[in-house]
């Protein structure tokens, strides 16, 4: 029975941590922090995904890891002046697949043996690269974009008016985390991510070919990054160049740090009390008084904390 | 012929480290490959399995020269490796663990199975702890959960990289049991050793120092007492 409990330690540290937050939040009359903070939080949650998935499989902190984001908005942008809007949303998702795709086989694979720091730098020029390819392909501005859900009639939860998207996107976002879960605990290929990360040669062994499932990561974590951002941006009504990589790399590091760099369920957690902290942080009266934008500051503050205290993360089990 | 040949085998690490060696092993025998550390056995079992690239010689599985192909060949080929240090994947459940030992078979889902139920019948502790994570089984367990993955793709030989490393005499003694069991079962075993405990239980003995084989021998010529001073030191 205790090896149970220990077996699923993550899961229920995490899952009492979110309940206790989400109680408090309600209590202190600060439901909306909670609704918006748990949307934006999975977007984290997800791009901290893609980052622990592919520190897992490469060994290396991915800097390109907003930027499939970004360029899945662009192609969300110029898709959905030719075609219905949700083909479009499917075809930005597809285009980010290929573009971790091919950033697995020209700039990964070849760095196979190469020193990390030297595949850090270059994540960072395929980050800097998209963001040179954003700019030339339309200006620096931002740009509208559209959304799915034009219907003005709202909802009520917790006595908070919600626009219908946002409750689409919590339907979505718990759909994607039910998906991602039985994906890595109950499908071959998943297991097999998880496997490998852990231990390449055994991984080899039994048939794998890890080269080959490096690929495939690259792949997950990119559309991950899509996801991402066509949940959370649009919302807001427009983007620019680099949005994924400015306002989401950041936070989702501070998420991906919070679960030890290595915890998927720890992750995605992380993101989502990230996203809430953010949140209390920008809307409580409490916080009124701080001046400048308080959603980086309270980020950082976080990550410092958790680097300085924990950097094992909080669900990380020692030595990563 | 020999299920297994090698020819000549030299593998190195950018220095030379296998010098050349040849030995057979017959279909269905046990074979148990001794030397001190350092001596090359691991390099020699890795090299079987296709985790390193010969420099120069032939390995022959069942007639055909595999020298050089990748493991994920290997294994559907019938060569399956136990890692020295066991290498089982601690986050996942043993269940898990052994349904990725079956990766190369995963179309064949009711052989699966029949693996399956054949592995907790060699070793039973592992049914009892099929949920458990394997990163928190003891380190004997870990060693059956090690072998009982590699025996998920029905292998035809079993290579088995220091069974008895860190187990009590009578933990080792049973695994060497269940490795008797599995070779009468029709699956051919090299199994890497130091304890020459093992020895009761093979029928072929290969004896490695520095990169070289210096003593190959089957049947009673190898349960001789006399072989352990010669060839192993007498601390053994
Ligand atoms: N990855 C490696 N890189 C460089 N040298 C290595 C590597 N692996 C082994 N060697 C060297 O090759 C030689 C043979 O090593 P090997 O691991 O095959 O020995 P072994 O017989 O298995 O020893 P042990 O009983 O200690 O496991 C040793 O001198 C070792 O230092
Ligand atoms: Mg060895």
């Amino acid at each position: 029975m205790l090896d149970v409990l220990r077996a699923r330690a993550d899961w229920i540290v995490g899952l009492a941590l979110a309940v206790a937050l989400a109680v408090l939040l309600i209590a202190t009359g600060e439901e909306k922090a909670l609704v918006i903070g748990t949307t934006t939080g999975s977007a984290y949650g997800m791009v901290a995904l893609g980052l622990v998935l592919v520190y897992k499989s490469s060994g290396v902190f991915n800097f390109a890891q907003g930027e499939f984001g970004t360029v899945a908005l662009y192609a969300l942008y110029m898709l959905d002046f030719e075609v219905n809007y949700w083909l479009a949303l499917l075809g930005a998702v597809v285009v980010a697949a290929m573009m971790g795709f091919l950033t697995e086989r020209i700039v990964v694979r070849p760095l196979f043996e190469a020193p990390r720091v030297i595949l850090l730098v270059a994540t960072a020029g395929v980050a800097l690269l998209a963001i040179g390819v954003q700019i030339w392909f339309g200006d620096a501005q931002g740009k509208p974009i559209a959304k799915g859900f034009d219907r003005v009639d709202r909802v009520k939860v917790f006595g908070v008016q919600v626009p219908d998207q946002q409750l689409w996107l919590i339907a979505m976002l718990a759909v994607l985390a039910i998906v991602l879960g039985l994906f890595f605990t109950r499908t071959n290929l998943g297991l097999a991510i998880v496997g490998a990360s852990q231990e390449p040669t055994a991984t080899e062994l039994v048939g794998i070919s890890v080269r080959r499932l490096s690929s495939f990561v690259w792949v997950v974590a990119a559309v991950l990054g899509a996801f991402a951002a066509l949940i959370a941006v649009p919302n807001g009504g427009s983007f620019a160049p680099g949005i994924m990589t400015t306002s989401f790399l950041i936070p989702a590091f501070t998420a991906a740090v919070l679960g030890g760099m290595t915890s998927l369920p720890g992750a995605f957690l992380g993101g989502v009390l990230i996203g809430i902290v953010q949140s209390v942080a920008t809307t409580a009266p409490l916080f009124e008084d701080i001046p400048g934008t308080k959603e980086t500051l309270v980020v950082f503050v976080v990550l410092l904390v958790v680097l300085v205290i924990r950097p094992q993360g909080l669900l990380g089990k020692g030595s990563a | 012929m020999a299920l297994l040949e090698i020819e000549e085998l030299r593998v190195g690490y950018g220095f030379p480290v296998l010098m050349g060696i040849s030995f057979e092993v017959e279909e269905g025998e046990t074979a148990v490959l001794f030397g001190l550390n350092g001596a090359g056995k691991t390099t020699t079992v890795a090299s079987i399995a296709g985790l390193l690239k010969p420099d120069s010689g032939v390995i022959r599985f069942d007639g055909e020269d595999v020298a050089g192909r990748p493991p994920t060949k290997l294994v559907s080929k019938g060569i399956s490796l136990v890692p020295e240090g066991r290498r089982v994947f601690p986050a996942l459940s043993v269940g898990n663990n052994l349904r990725l030992g079956a990766w190369s078979r995963r179309r064949h889902r009711n052989e699966i199975d029949e693996r399956r139920q054949l592995v907790f019948d060699y070793f039973p502790r592992l049914a009892e702890r099929a949920d458990q994570a394997a990163g928190t089984l003891s380190g004997g367990e870990q060693q059956m959960l090690a072998i009982g993955r590699a025996l998920m793709c029905k292998p035809r030989l079993l290579l088995i990289d220091e069974a008895s490393l860190g187990l009590s005499p009578a933990l080792a003694k049973t695994v060497f049991q269940v490795v008797k069991r599995i070779n009468e079962d029709g699956v051919t075993v090299v199994i890497v050793e130091q304890n020459v405990g093992v020895l009761p239980y093979a029928d072929r003995a290969l004896i490695m120092e520095k990169g070289t084989l210096i003593f190959s021998g089957v049947g009673d010529e190898i349960q001789h007492a006399n072989l352990r001073e010669t060839y192993l030191g007498g601390d053994h």
